[in-house]
């Protein structure tokens, strides 16, 4: 019943388990022998999980019955005379746990499902009786020895048996008990990631919300719902983007500055992996940023891609629109956004920059920076 | 006109989805549910099936595989608020011939809608970088080098629609023709369905794609 050892033997040994259990106690009253035993034989003896209902050994005969009876006596009287013992006490407690074996043995109570309702929490009320019986017959022994001062093995038995009763009465109730603590644990702990998430959501959807229903642009709205979907989406699928160390990272970033700033949906599309030095990698990144401004600020166009893709010997980041495009000489020479800020800056870090634009079908910015290592 | 069924289990977006491509397409049925998804499909055999990526009882892997096996004909785009490589790759790779993304403009999807109705692949931008950065590791050696590279001419066409491009635009800035664009996107679609790349492979499991 607790660790199947008692079980094991009386199926290899063809003796009803009760019988087993019972010598195991009145072993364990033998100065704890029976206890030891126990422990050893469920750690040793390996775990067999299948069920051997239908090969269980035949039930043993009568010679072997009496042969292992007199084994049991012949250790018990062994351990007697090495001292192993608690006392007066031992041998009519012997007789008294074998006799209510043999009495449930052949009642026909099923004792073991009775007993299993002490861990799965059903009462059943042979375990009250039971166990009450126990409580008062220990207590009741408890109080006598105590005018008497009987043998300590006499008082450490009742004790035992008392506490026993108490277990068997009240151990369905307090193993609920536990039950309940565990599950409102586990539920605390869910309610309060629950909590933590749902805190984080209500106040940016929230704010959102409010700033769209004070807000007559479409265009605006648009932009607060598709700011709000990144925010949510890099928070519930912790997406990299946070991390601005990556050439990805950083664009992903500078994207949504870009997309936040000027209305315009900044989609970013990267190939590969691969690292920069510190001075290339921003000089690519601040170039790349630039771009999508211009494109934002000037294009016209309903959207900007920017593609990334990095190789360990190059890392080129294309940025498009399909906006109005423009005309170079047009452009007044006191806008230096492309020649300083993108050209120049790209030629000084050894990268390159290309921009190819046609009146009417929009600009592409091609960037290229070389040599990952320094 | 195209039939065209809708599958998601956000009853608000199916009605104005439905309500956007009514005009265009021949909306021969919905559905919020997998399991009555695909009988609805089985019965009705439309065109296209709009099939949503995430929902309750195996999601739009589940549809795709179920009316597969049964009606090959009948063809699948993926269109999801998730932009994330497993649910895409997976999707493809069960048999969707396209995957497009929830915040598609109107005139996109209806365009995307009417390529896979004829038989094409349709990719996203985000796709065309995942499947560039899946082919692009280091190649392996393998039993079947056609299946398991992309030509040039496919990865510039792919990178062109990772930059944004439309197909039309993509045939004037390469010089061929857009029928040309499409052989080569749905020959890709085709390696990235049959290939068993390692790179593929290992590329899914790293990002948990069965």
């Amino acid at each position: 019943m607790l660790a199947g050892v008692a079980g094991g033997i009386s199926e290899s040994f063809g003796v009803g388990p009760i019988y087993v259990r019972a010598a195991f106690v009145c072993l364990s009253l033998a100065g704890g022998v029976g206890l030891i035993l126990y422990i050893l034989l469920a750690l040793v003896v390996p775990d067999d999980p299948t069920d051997h209902e239908d090969e269980a050994r035949p039930p043993a005969s009568k010679p072997q019955r009496i042969g292992m009876a007199t084994m049991f006596v012949a250790a018990m009287l062994f351990l007697q005379a090495i001292g192993l013992w608690l006392g007066p006490v031992v041998w009519p407690a012997t007789l008294v746990v074998f006799g209510l074996a043999i009495a449930i043995d052949t009642s026909g109570i099923n004792y073991e499902r009775s007993l299993q309702g002490v861990t799965t929490g059903r009462r059943s009320w042979w375990l009250v009786i039971g166990g009450l019986a126990m409580m008062v017959a220990g207590l009741v022994v408890v109080l006598r020895s105590l005018d008497r001062l009987q043998s300590v093995g006499v008082l450490a038995i009742a004790l035992i048996v008392a506490i026993g009763g108490f277990v068997i009465v009240a151990g369905p109730w307090l193993w609920s008990l536990i039950e309940d603590l565990r599950t409102e644990r586990r539920a605390r702990i869910r309610s309060e990631e629950k909590a933590e998430v749902a805190a984080h959501l209500h106040d940016s959807v929230l704010q959102t919300l409010a700033l769209i229903q004070r807000t007559d642009d479409p265009k605006k709205m648009v932009t607060l719902a598709r700011s709000q979907e990144r925010d949510l989406r890099s928070w519930l699928f912790d997406e990299n983007s946070s991390d601005t160390d990556s050439i990805q990272g950083a664009l992903t970033s500078a994207a949504t500055r870009v997309e936040a700033a000027h209305d315009v949906p900044v989609s970013v599309v990267s190939v590969g992996e691969a690292g920069l030095p510190p001075d290339k990698h921003e000089a690519l990144v601040s170039a790349a940023t630039e771009a999508m401004m211009n494109a934002a600020k000037h294009s016209g166009a309903t959207k900007i891609s920017v593609y990334a893709e990095m190789t360990t010997s190059s890392i080129d980041v294309y940025i498009s629109d399909q906006g109005d495009g423009f005309n170079r000489d047009n452009v007044d020479d006191d806008r230096r956004g492309i020649r300083e800020s993108i050209e120049a800056r790209m030629q000084r870090h050894g990268g390159t920059a290309i921009i190819e634009s046609v009146t009417g079908e929009g600009t592409e910015v091609h960037l290229t920076m070389n040599g990952a290592a320094t | 006109m195209t039939t065209l069924f809708l599958v998601d289990d956000h009853r608000l977006f199916l009605s104005g989805v439905s309500a956007e491509l009514a005009d265009s397409f021949d909306v021969v049925g919905q559905s919020d549910d997998v399991d009555a998804a695909v009988d609805m499909i089985r019965a009705c055999t439309p065109d296209v099936v709009l099939v949503d990526v995430h929902m309750p009882g195996g999601g739009g892997v589940a549809v795709v595989a179920n009316i597969h096996e049964t009606h090959p004909d009948v063809r699948f785009l993926a269109l999801s608020v998730s932009d994330a490589p497993e649910d895409v790759i997976a999707m493809i790779r069960t048999g969707a011939r396209g995957y497009v993304t929830k915040s598609i403009a109107p005139d996109e999807l209806k365009d995307a809608i009417n390529r896979v109705a004829a038989g094409e692949a349709v990719f996203s931008p985000s796709l065309a970088g995942f499947v560039l950065d899946a082919f692009a590791r280091s190649v392996p050696v393998e039993e079947d080098p056609e299946l398991d590279r992309l030509t040039p001419r496919e990865q510039e066409v792919l990178r062109q629609i990772a930059r944004g491009y439309q197909y039309k635009q993509i045939a004037r800035r390469l010089n061929i023709s857009i029928k040309t664009v499409e052989t080569h996107v749905s020959s890709v679609l085709r390696k990235l369905q049959l290939s068993n790349r390692h790179e593929l492979a290992r590329w899914a499991s790293d990002r948990r794609i069965v």
